[in-house]
């Protein structure tokens, strides 16, 4: 899984819409839209954009956060933060979206999976510089703690990378999610074809 | 739902306990609460909207959200407000159906005959005068902008920015039917007493 870079707003030079370029060819992927520096319009304008871009090669969209740009870009998914709109109630109004949702902690992993999430996205397994806030990384054993702990697939984020994913799925994680090695268009099919190389098939 | 002909709209700022404000203002007579809280989580959001929201069927006012319409449409508000860079109006009429109540902040005839055409139930018209509630670039529009909207969109007109007791009679003289306001109420040392005062005005 890729998360987008949350620059946009930044004037990114349109990073988004170059990734989605480069996944139009690529293998498939789920695709995080997280850009929460943009306002609404302009959210649902470029999940819109980037919606068919991800078609050509069967990636799918996930809007992170906000349920109704998912479902009016058309996009496969929401994903919600850890504490967005609770799970159940998002589930309730907006049926024919897939829900993700981070979790942080092994309660928080429960709560999620109660609520009826189709999968979570567990970190940070390693140390990044970006995930501070979210606390020291939690390591691989407490990943497969979360992992035999509940019945959804669970996606291992936080300083992942090719060769860290390997370790990830033998801890029981179903898939690995990350932004920073994916920021370089140019590079981006090879890299999922690395990544690729590493997860089962 | 529908709109009363004249209602003064109090929106939460990004201080005071949302529920508490509500509670205050609608005891002080606002027929309207809008939910707006631009750093607060999704979870604060939806929690706090499902509260006001019963306080104000208790007081048979009308709660919007702002910006957030997939919060709205999660714990059934009765309305969305949303700027010109929110979710397009026309979007959130067609999402919530024809009984909710959206309203559009709009600053000039144009956005204000757009609102309209999107199917708008009033239009936030604002800044009228300058306000330290938000960060504003722009001038503030003034009381002809009141009565230029007035004469040329047939929709209510909430006026904002920079509304107090003070020069309330002059915007609804102007032809507005509602007045917004966010620290004339939070800001006061009694918001109830602050509402009351502002309510009566607004019928003046």
């Amino acid at each position: 899984m890729i998360v987008s870079s949350g620059r946009e707003h930044l004037d990114a030079g349109g990073l988004v819409v170059k990734q989605a370029a480069a996944l139009s060819e690529s293998e498939p992927v789920l695709f995080q839209l997280r850009e929460k520096g943009l306002e609404a319009a302009h959210l649902l304008e470029l999940a819109t954009r980037i919606k068919p871009l991800l078609d050509t090669s069967a990636s799918r969209l996930m809007i992170n956060e906000r349920a109704d740009i998912a479902l009016l870009s058309g996009a496969y998914g929401i994903h919600l933060p850890e504490n967005a709109c609770p799970a159940d109630s998002i589930r309730r109004t907006f049926p024919g979206l897939v829900a993700g949702q981070s979790a942080h902690s092994r309660e928080a992993a429960l709560d999620s999976m109660r609520s009826g999430v189709d999968y979570l996205i567990y970190g940070p397994v390693f140390a990044t510089p970006l995930n501070e806030r979210f606390g020291p990384p939690k390591g691989l054993e407490a990943l497969g703690r979360i992992c035999r702990s509940v019945r959804i697939p669970v996606f291992a984020v936080g300083g992942i990378t090719p060769e860290r994913s390997f370790a990830c799925i033998e801890q029981g994680a179903w898939g690995v999610a990350a932004m920073a090695p994916f920021i370089d268009p140019g590079t981006l099919r090879k890299t999922i074809t690395t990544f690729r190389s590493y997860l089962p098939s | 739902m529908k709109l009363p002909r004249r209602f003064l709209c109090v929106i939460t700022d990004e201080h005071r306990c949302p529920v508490e404000l509500a509670r205050m203002a609608l005891d002080g007579g606002a027929a309207m609460l809008q939910l707006r809280r631009k750093q607060a989580s999704g979870s604060e959001l939806f929690a706090w909207a499902i509260r006001i929201q019963e306080l104000c069927r208790q007081h048979d006012a009308i709660f919007v959200v702002n910006d957030r319409l997939d919060i709205a449409m999660a714990m059934h508000a009765d309305g969305v407000h949303l700027g010109q860079d929110d979710i397009p109006a026309a979007t959130a009429r067609a999402m919530l159906g024809p009984d909710a109540i959206v309203g559009v902040s709009v600053s000039n005839v144009e956005e204000a005959g757009k609102a309209l055409a999107d199917g708008a139930d009033y239009l936030g018209l604002g800044h009228i005068f300058p306000t330290v509630s938000k960060d504003k670039p722009n001038p503030p529009l003034g009381i002809p902008m009141i009565e230029s909207v007035r004469k040329a969109v047939d929709l209510p007109i909430v006026a904002i920015g920079g509304i107090g007791a003070d020069n309330a009679c002059e915007v609804i003289g102007a032809g507005a039917s509602g007045l917004a306001v966010i620290s004339a109420v939070t800001s006061a040392p009694d918001p109830t007493a602050a509402t009351r005062e502002l309510v009566r005005r607004v019928w003046l």
